[in-house]
């Protein structure tokens, strides 16, 4: 009798040591110490196999109606994963109103997309660019189905799914898929500036002009930071020690059409989501990690360099002379009270220029681990 | 019951020369007879048929070729159900998704909720309506659906513009008679030969959705649909 104890708890043992060997370990972030973890959703727990599988997907052209472009068409990682252009181009030629947002840190934002207060989880938001219609980006919707059948029928993504969703009795699906691709879009987590060393204590990191440029980014005479605050540079930040939902969309006196505060039909901004009058025009502001290398800027893409942006700053909204556009920002009524103009000498402004330079992560332009796979 | 699309009283397809049909899906639900006194007895739909729910229905009346090329193959142009025996003299339906079902979930609904075409990501819930045509250079298309909803799209908790539209048809009988879905009168308006194609989806900023929108009974500045239909009605 005794023995038959034994062997039974010999062989519970031995199970429970194989269960353990054949399980993920925990993903790892690779954060900086006093960085917080994203904020993950509890159906769709990360783990180095998804992340590996939303990588391959999310750089696969077979996810577009015409086999023309996949997420990194639009989200090129040289560029922060973003794509260059004013306004971004969707597989059939159609022209999106608005420009590609880079996905650096974009697990920390707590509102997906320019100006939507809908979407806070990458899960749903990725649904639009690649299924949605109006306008046509991926142009994925009427091959929904073939999401699945992909999956499957490909022997490496069959094992990966297999292995990413291994309690589902059926991994293949839209629903696994877009969790891939979400889980490696949220890997995508970037501390390592020379604004980040600074911080951390190595007083070389940053130049004396970027300094200097620091010290005016963070002053309440230009009050950059209350928009683009905190370690995201983004005061739409959340992650997962926290308990608040921190959303803002701002109106920076970018349009005054008419001289009511307008904003061109196709970019009202949180207005067209909310149909208050008092949103038009409000924005989310975005991070400004990397902001050096995604140029244009602006929801849509209409201002050109950095130093153009300060200066649209400087001014407290633009003005927009001529065209079906015309109007002064800085007299809409429903601009940020925080854009209110300030003073700058050219050389301030390339001070700041500089700050917002240091904000650059040369690792994660050009980290393997967010590279195209397939190129291998 | 069978649904027809048809431009001024006259059937419409996709391959129509002149003005063609380009999209006609639509989401109907709560679907009621009524009887000579007025009052109305619920219809239920038959499930063994893959684009009904007991309740809501997809109606499919573009073929996904010609000038509907972007839409799909499958048409589903009518309803089976039941009703206990009796006369019945008109029908009453709701252009729409009901709330709850409207906000969940799509990659997990059942059909004829699954189908990824008639769902709007980025506003949450789904296109209750797509209608278009178009010409040799010209055309205009509608998305109708809940706009200004609030909360988060796993928890909308209500929409400032819900845009149902309830559609009743009375001198109907369920036996021998058709609906007809009228696209010159939702498009009236809208001018086929300035060669800019237009479009609404339902948007509070879109100004092409107001002449569609009051075809559809709905007040565009105020969501309110206390305005009567014109788009929809009994086709012998």
């Amino acid at each position: 009798m005794r023995n038959v104890l034994l062997a039974c708890s010999v062989a519970a043992v031995l199970a429970m040591v194989f269960w353990w060997l054949q399980r993920e370990p925990a993903y790892e972030w690779r954060l900086p110490a006093d960085v917080p973890a994203p904020l993950v959703p509890a159906d769709n727990p990360m783990s180095a196999t998804k992340v590996q599988l939303g990588r391959w997907l999310f750089y696969d052209t077979r996810l577009s109606g015409n086999g023309s472009m996949s997420c990194a068409s639009c989200h090129i990682q040289a560029l922060a994963f973003t794509d260059g252009r004013a306004r971004s181009i969707g597989s059939t030629g159609e022209v999106h109103p608005r420009a590609s947002m880079s996905l650096v840190n974009v697990a920390y934002a707590s509102r997906l997309t320019w100006a939507n207060p809908l979407l806070d989880r990458l899960e749903d938001q990725a649904l639009t660019p690649l299924l949605g219609d109006n306008p046509i980006e991926m142009g994925f919707g009427s091959h929904a189905d073939e999401f699945a059948v992909l999956l499957e029928s490909d022997p490496g993504y069959a094992a990966l799914t297999r292995a990413a969703f291994s309690g589902d009795k059926n991994p293949y699906s839209l629903l696994n898929g877009v969790r891939a691709i979400s889980a490696f879009v949220r890997s995508i987590v970037s501390f390592d500036t020379p604004y980040d060393r600074y911080m951390a204590g190595d007083d070389d990191a940053l130049g004396e002009a970027a300094i200097r440029g620091m010290e005016l980014f963070f002053s309440e005479k230009l009050e950059c930071f209350h928009c683009h605050g905190g370690f995201n540079f983004s005061d739409s930040t959340t992650h997962a020690n926290t308990r608040v939902d921190p959303v803002g969309f701002h109106n920076t006196g970018l349009y005054n059409v008419g001289g009511e505060g307008a904003y061109p039909e196709d970019n009202t901004g949180l207005f067209d989501m909310t149909g208050e009058r008092r949103d038009m025009g409000r924005f989310k502001a975005p991070s400004l990690r990397n902001i050096a290398v995604t140029a244009p800027y602006m929801h849509d893409g209409s201002v050109a360099t950095l130093g153009d942006a300060i200066s649209h700053y400087a001014r407290g909204g633009r003005l927009v002379e001529q065209g079906a556009y015309a109007g002064d920002g800085r007299l809409s009524p429903y601009k940020s009270e925080f854009v209110r103009g300030f003073e700058l000498s050219d050389e301030q402004s390339r001070d700041l220029v500089a700050f917002l330079e240091s904000l650059t992560d040369a690792t994660v332009l050009s980290d393997e681990r967010f590279s195209n796979p397939h190129l291998d | 019951m069978l649904f027809v699309a048809t431009w001024n009283g006259s059937p419409i397809t996709c391959a129509d020369e002149g003005i063609a049909l380009s999209d006609l899906r639509l989401y109907v639900s709560s679907l009621q007879l009524l009887d000579a006194a007025g009052i109305a007895h619920d219809l239920q739909l038959h499930t063994d048929i893959p684009w009904q729910q007991p309740d809501l229905a997809l109606i499919d009346l573009e073929n996904g070729q010609d000038a509907c090329r972007d839409g799909t193959p499958g048409l589903f142009a009518y309803l089976v159900g039941g009703v206990p025996p009796g006369e019945y003299r008109g029908l009453r339906f709701t252009v729409g998704v009901p709330f709850e079902r409207n906000h969940a979930n799509p990659l997990i609904a059942e059909a004829p909720l699954d189908d990824q075409a008639m769902h709007w990501h980025w506003r949450s819930g789904y296109k209750f309506l797509r209608a278009g045509v178009r010409t040799q250079d010209d055309g205009f298309w509608m998305h109708l659906g809940s706009a200004g909803c609030r909360g988060t799209v796993r928890d909308i908790s209500g929409c400032r513009f819900p845009n149902r539209v309830t559609v009743e048809l009375h001198d109907f009988s369920p036996n021998s008679d058709s609906i007809a879905i009228d696209l010159k009168a939702l498009f009236d308006g809208v001018n086929f030969d300035d060669g800019l194609p237009g479009d609404c989806s339902s948007g509070p900023a879109e100004s092409a959705c107001a002449a569609p929108f009051a075809a559809l009974g709905i007040d565009f500045e105020t969501g309110t649909t206390e305005g009567r239909q014109n788009v929809f009605s009994t086709y012998r």
